[in-house]
């Protein structure tokens, strides 16, 4: 390694684009070159300082929503030749968006008689963690396997699908309760983290949009449809879990 | 095959990368309504081709596509404004000259001034220079990722970013020595 080299290479070296090999050649020319050490700390402060000063341009709130409008528009088919849209059209979409998304927190935000049943989930989903070889009593990755195990147990037909091709292992079910009505937990894996799905009967049909909030660190996402109340408790992020609640109702309708 | 199903893993996937691909747009088109512009035509282009998805990461597929959009949006604008399109840079360049390096680095207001200085510098890069600046010291991807993007070799992501890191670094550290003396 000489000092021509290694100006070629330092880049990469510092970005540790390169094999181990070459690394140590470098790191041994270093300690006993002042030039290239100079080399060295000119890009060791450059970095810091792009670090610490470098403005990092984030997305204006009003941009997801508008995107998911445009997303959604384009499946329902309707915008296949969809003109790019005016600039006030667009104003007239975010400002929707955010008057939707205002009321929507402000929503959310108001006490809600489903709070204790939120509370009731995550109590499920902890009792269940307290002993992990009681968390399935059915256990297989195969939804095939673990739905006939409900025959004959409930009076309804829960939902067991695959979800792995979306990350959202099968682990298996078992018998349980969410605010002293029977329900199956069905159990899913997400890498080191465990969703518990609970399902029940509903008190009315009536169905009920997703609902996502966090309850004392743990993600809880509740919905009804169908008959079924539905509520899934995990410790993963809850934009995660949400969007683990939406692939199941995806998969119910 | 395009359902609800496929928009969420698409949302779970690709655009939870949203705020990424802003910032590179925001610094690839210097105009806060292109970037925003360009990344909805992006979306909408990576939505319908989201099945080819491919590369080595989704992050890296995303991004290349929006650098795309980007540069689709730059020259709509060249179009309609015959003007070379780092003319910007320049001007950002020219009134970074003209306000000229901080001189003291204690207050904010002089903090505030040493971050525009930051920021006027990268923006007065050429391009091919800024992007893999921007890929690299913001969003921190690999030279494999930044060459998929691009769409150039590997040498050439090093050579560019080795020379964009040259002319910054003339740039800020030279005003750093102005400023001790």
């Amino acid at each position: 390694m000489n000092c021509t080299r290694l100006a070629q290479v330092l880049d990469a070296y510092l970005d540790s684009e390169l094999d181990r090999a070459t690394g140590e050649e470098i790191a041994q020319h270093l300690a006993h070159c002042p030039a290239c050490t100079g080399l060295r700390s000119g890009r060791d402060a450059l970095k810091q300082r792009l670090r610490s000063q470098a403005p990092y341009f984030v997305a204006p709130a009003a941009l997801g929503p508008a995107v998911h409008r445009s997303l959604t528009a384009a499946l329902d088919g309707t915008a296949r030749r969809m003109r790019r849209p005016s600039w006030v059209q667009a104003g007239a979409l975010a400002t929707v968006a955010a008057v939707v998304s205002a009321l929507a927190g402000y929503w959310l935000a108001q006490p809600l008689p489903d709070a204790t049943l939120r509370e009731q989930v995550v109590a499920s989903h902890v009792a269940a963690l307290n002993d992990v070889r009681k968390l399935t009593a059915i256990t297989s990755v195969d939804q095939h396997v673990v739905k006939p195990w409900f025959q004959g147990k409930i009076d309804f037909a829960p939902v067991v699908r695959d979800l792995s091709a979306e990350g959202y292992a099968l682990v298996g079910a078992r018998l349980d309760h969410v605010a002293n009505r029977q329900a199956v937990a069905v159990v899913y894996r997400v890498r080191n983290h465990f969703i518990n799905l609970f399902i029940w009967r509903a008190a009315a049909d009536a169905p009920e949009a997703l609902a996502v909030s966090s309850v004392r660190g743990f993600g809880v996402a509740t919905w009804a449809g169908g008959g079924l109340r539905f509520g899934a408790a995990s410790d993963i992020d809850t934009r995660e879990l949400e969007y683990f609640a939406r692939l199941v109702q995806a998969q119910q309708s | 095959m395009r359902d609800a199903a496929t928009l969420i893993r698409f949302e779970a996937t690709v655009l939870i990368h949203l705020d990424a691909a802003y910032n590179l747009a925001r610094w690839l088109t210097h105009d806060e309504l292109g970037a925003q512009d360009a990344l909805q035509d992006a979306c909408l282009r990576a939505f319908r081709f989201f099945d080819s998805l491919h590369g080595p990461s989704p992050k890296a597929w995303f991004m290349a596509v929006v650098r795309n959009a980007c540069m689709d949006w730059l020259k709509n604008q060249n179009r309609r404004t015959p003007e070379d399109e780092s003319d910007d840079a320049h001007g950002a360049l020219a009134a970074a000259h003209a306000s000229g390096a901080p001189k003291t680095p204690d207050s904010a207001a002089a903090r505030a001034a040493e971050a525009r200085w930051v920021r006027e510098s990268i923006a007065a890069l050429p391009r091919e220079y800024r992007e893999v600046v921007v890929l690299r010291e913001l969003e921190e991807l690999s030279y494999k990722e930044i060459s998929a993007i691009v769409d150039v070799p590997i040498g050439t992501v090093m050579s560019r970013l080795a020379r964009g890191r040259d002319l910054l670094q003339q740039k800020l550290l030279g005003s750093r020595t102005r400023m001790k003396s």
